[in-house]
């Protein structure tokens, strides 16, 4: 599926684009020219020029040694958040198809009543009251973000596991062990690897949206939502200066969409993947219903 | 024979037909309302659970805000007790979930003052800011999801699609960014911060609320057209859609009374479960635009330790969410019959 999603344009670019990111975010401290921290009084908010390729900020600070330094940050939290929201998501969205009807309506309500939280502001909410660092407010995006992931799982994982091959499998004593990892695992996988693209683009966002409101991050370290945000304040004196984090974030957020659908034309899941998103969370209480349109 | 063609008999059959009709959908409606209870009356005390834990699990207390750092053990359990802090977790959820069931809010530890018209007032800027937002979001999605379903196929398609999927990628806070700098650095042709209430200055407000919206509605754009253009298109390869062409149905009526109604099932769910993104995602737009929403409201008062204000807050916006969305689920189930069946 990978090789086949890679082959064509969208992903291909997508692919170039995601390991040029993930090798600035490795490399990226090293990389970068200047002390990211460095303040240099003489040349506030300087023009690009040959010492300083993006020019400086409001306090003299080398524009491009910031945004080096602060991509692993941006991107490493955006893959905590992804890798946390997986793995609460994906584990229930199984048990939720296996374990009964106790398990599978409690879970629903769970998920459900996590969808109604008012997103952005319960993140920060919690991230603050819990002390404002970024430990916490990883854990409290990746718990919102599960459900997207609950929902994914759990509607391919039923249309599998109403397969009539796999309940041929379960009539001649397969273990459910045997059927997860033989029948379920290949019809799940490509759906979660779907979400999991287009997830890390939209996590992000919320990192960097956080980081822009200054939640998780203290002052002097550097994060492209925090570049932003600074910048703000010197819009009039210098207008280009937000363009260069914007950039960063809508390509980067732009390549895991690209790579997400990419992915999801090669796996031809589009149907399944998009039929968990799609509904609203009232009318999704029995995925197995017939799916609209 | 006579008796049959008389009207007299023609009306009572209409009315008891319809009288039928009328019982049927108050049982569908009935239904309907029973089931939603039994889903939205779970949800709601599990999401003010969550919420309610939150504020216990961090640990913050009045006597932090109030007494210092010099206050005696004593004093500290004193205003405990006042609080009711001193009962267990599962009593103190119950009171505060009675007391909210009243339209109680609860009192701010930051500055003794009743949480309620203090959230009333800040609510006010960010529903002006989310329901502009999803105005524009539904108005300009709905445009674009009819004109590629319309083009299909040809360049206008193409180009629609590409516009989505790139607006999709901007977050509010870049397009906030960018809107400034065009409108009111480049332009000066709108203000950039700052809120007047609708009923002092309708003009000012609208002015004034019509940029942050147009930022925060972006990715509600993009999904919606993404999702209609979707639906439609699909429906277009249903065979009562063919059945209707063949009965030489003008374009116009294939597609708003055939195609409109059964397809646009999926960007309308779409509507409903943007309202938390709006709801929240009007913290950053406010923050950008100089305007104190309820969002901010609420990160104010996390970062304080307000703890009571905190919860007030989130339950306002989960209660809001949870209105809406059986709005737009209801809607749903009168547009598109077939999302009756099964629910």
């Amino acid at each position: 599926m990978f090789s086949r999603a890679l082959r064509s344009p969208l992903g291909a670019v997508s692919a170039v684009v995601i390991a040029i990111v993930v090798v600035v975010a490795i490399f990226g401290p090293v990389l970068a020219p200047y002390d990211p921290l460095k303040q240099d009084v003489a040349h506030l908010l300087a023009a690009p020029s040959a010492a300083h390729w993006l020019g400086t900020d409001y306090l003299g600070r080398d524009v491009l040694s910031r945004l080096l330094a602060g991509a692993p940050l941006s991107l490493l939290s955006a893959a905590e958040v992804v890798a946390i929201g997986m793995l609460l998501g994906v584990i229930p969205g199984l048990l939720s198809v296996y374990l009964g009807r106790v398990f599978e309506w409690v879970s629903l309500r769970v998920v459900d009543a996590l969808i109604t939280l008012p997103f952005l502001v319960f993140a920060i909410a919690t991230t603050a009251l819990l002390g404002n660092s970024l430990g916490p407010a990883m854990l409290v995006v990746g718990v919102l973000i599960a459900p997207g992931f609950f929902r994914v799982t759990r509607t391919a994982a039923l249309a599998a596991a109403t397969a009539p091959y796999v309940e041929a499998a379960q009539l001649v004593g397969a273990s459910p062990w045997w059927v997860l990892r033989t029948h379920l695992l290949g019809k799940v996988a490509p759906a979660v690897a779907v979400s999991a693209a287009s997830a890390l683009g939209a996590a992000l966002v919320i990192v960097s949206s956080l980081t822009f409101l200054g939640i998780g991050v203290q002052p002097p370290a550097p994060t492209w939502g925090g570049m932003l945000s600074d910048d703000l304040g010197y819009l009039f004196q210098q207008s280009y200066e937000p363009v260069f984090p914007a950039v960063l974030i809508i390509v980067t957020v732009g390549a895991f969409n690209g790579l997400a659908d990419a992915l999801r034309d090669a796996s031809g899941t589009e149907a399944r993947a998009r039929s968990a998103g799609r509904r609203s969370r009232i009318i999704a209480t029995k995925e197995s219903s017939r799916v609209p349109a | 024979m006579t008796t049959l063609t008389s009207p007299g008999f023609i009306g009572q059959l209409t009315a008891s037909r319809s009288r039928r009709r009328f019982v049927r959908g108050l049982k569908g409606a009935t239904s309907w309302a029973l089931r939603m209870l039994a889903i939205v009356v779970p949800v709601f005390l599990f999401a003010t659970f969550v919420t309610y834990s939150l504020g216990a699990i961090s640990g913050h207390s009045p006597a932090a805000l109030k007494l210092g750092d010099s206050a005696t053990p004593q004093a500290v359990a004193a205003l405990n007790a006042q609080y009711g802090l001193d009962k267990p977790l599962g009593a103190r959820y119950l009171d505060w979930l009675g007391a909210l069931l009243h339209g109680d809010l609860g009192t701010s530890w930051f500055n003794g003052l009743p949480i309620a018209p203090q959230l009333v007032e800040r609510l006010g800027i960010s529903l002006s800011i989310a329901g502009f937002a999803l105005v524009i979001g539904v108005t300009g999605g709905f445009a674009l999801g009819l004109l590629a379903t319309v083009k299909r196929g040809t360049l206008i398609d193409r180009l629609v699609t590409g516009f989505a999927s790139l607006i999709a990628t901007i977050p509010p806070f870049v397009a906030s960014i960018g809107l400034i700098l065009v409108f009111c650095v480049t332009l000066r042709w709108l203000p950039s911060a700052g809120y007047v209430s609708p009923t002092v200055n309708f003009g000012q407000w609208l002015t004034l609320i019509t940029l942050p919206a147009i930022a925060l509605s972006l990715d509600t754009v993009a999904e919606i057209a993404r999702q209609l253009r979707a639906g439609l298109v699909s429906a277009y390869d249903e065979n009562y859609v063919t059945g209707a062409v063949v009965r030489g149905f003008s374009d116009r009526r294939v597609l708003f009374s055939h195609v409109l109604r059964n397809g646009s099932g999926p960007a309308i769910a779409v509507i409903g479960m943007r309202a938390p993104a709006l709801l929240g995602g009007a913290v950053v737009t406010e923050s950008i635009f100089g305007m104190e929403g309820f969002g901010r409201f609420g990160s104010e008062s996390a970062l304080r330790g307000d703890v009571p204000t905190v919860q007030a807050v989130l339950v306002v916006g989960i209660v809001l969410v949870l209105a809406f969305n059986l709005l737009v689920n209801g809607l749903l189930t009168r547009l598109v019959p077939a999302s009756r069946r099964g629910i």
